[in-house]
């Protein structure tokens, strides 16, 4: 399975998401800058956190008309795995792939801390080796991480069970249902503003993101081989 | 060449926390006559032609506004 981590101006998380994939996890993945127009050949694309164009306009909003973006988009549309993280996240949901917004924290504050995390559906491909309802905690590092989105939309993602990660004891930035990560209908698109690449080692301080990366791995081969 | 300005705000129905942290602030200077504050954004953008109207209003369908949460007025300020 190879997978593609994309570099846009301001992304600071993609070395980190590189190494839990690489380093640690020993998956076969490439940076690719975001003035590529193709995927050909990846069967699964990440997007890092970070301040792609400096978050001008909004959040994410200009990553949006990014040269790989439509490669991404084809990615997504053709079901295979599309994840973002934080600024990943804010870029899905400007792009349209995935629902919903992501808005200015109530605090009016950057929250940087690890907080406690439920997984609501293990039955993703990105989130299969946790236990359903598993308590983990991740860290998260953001400003507009703020979930919101209309009262149909919440509905929608509820019933169809695409609220893949709640935040659990306290809500850090206002979110809408506590919601902290979504996927698509087809499940193969997730967004989620912790950060899990940043908790793959013990000496990281904790290893609960670790089975994002295992998870997608173990499944994404299976895709990959048809 | 038009010059309009646009105007993106949050919906009235989604939280604007800037606009209740002002607020705030302006009690806090002894303002207690004022009873809210909105925070958005503004841009002028200059328009050639005659589809003035219709360009703002691509434009801000298409980048400026992100209909989930946000909406937005415009107000032409100088033709010539």
């Amino acid at each position: 399975m190879k997978i593609a981590v994309i570099v846009f101006p301001g992304s600071n998380c993609d070395i980190d998401l590189y190494e839990a994939l690489k380093t640690v996890c020993g998956a076969d993945v490439d940076y690719v800058d975001h003035q590529q127009t193709s995927l050909a050949g990846y069967d699964a694309v990440m997007l890092p956190g970070g301040f792609s164009y400096g978050d001008y306009l909004r959040a994410g909003a200009i990553a949006r008309f990014a040269k790989i973006m439509p490669a991404v988009k084809q990615m997504a549309d053709s079901g295979k795995p599309v994840f973002g993280t934080c600024n990943g996240f804010q870029i899905l949901t400007e792009a349209g792939l995935l629902p919903g917004a992501l808005k200015k924290n109530d605090s009016q504050s950057f929250v940087c801390k690890t907080v406690p995390l439920e997984v609501v559906n293990n039955q993703t491909i990105f989130t299969s080796q946790y236990q359903e309802h598993e308590r983990i905690s991740l860290p998260i590092a953001h400003a507009d991480g703020s979930y919101f989105a209309d009262q149909a939309t919440l509905d929608e993602l509820e019933k169809n069970h695409q609220v893949v990660f709640r935040y659990a004891e306290e809500n850090p930035n206002g979110s809408l249902n506590n919601i902290a990560g979504v996927c698509n209908r087809a499940g193969n698109v997730l967004g989620m503003m912790p950060h899990p690449e940043r908790a793959v080692e013990a000496i990281l301080g904790s290893t609960d993101g670790l089975r994002v990366f295992k998870s997608l791995l173990e499944n994404g081969t299976v895709i990959a081989e048809g | 060449m038009t010059t309009v300005r646009i105007y993106v705000t949050y919906k009235p129905s989604v939280f604007d926390p800037q606009g209740e942290t002002i607020t705030n602030s302006i009690h806090a200077l002894g303002h207690e006559n004022v009873k809210s504050v909105t925070v958005g954004k503004f841009f002028d953008v200059q328009v050639e032609g005659d589809q003035v109207a219709a360009t703002v209003e691509q434009i801000a369908q298409e980048l400026l506004v992100n209909f989930n949460m946000e909406t937005y007025t415009y107000q032409v300020l100088e033709e010539k």
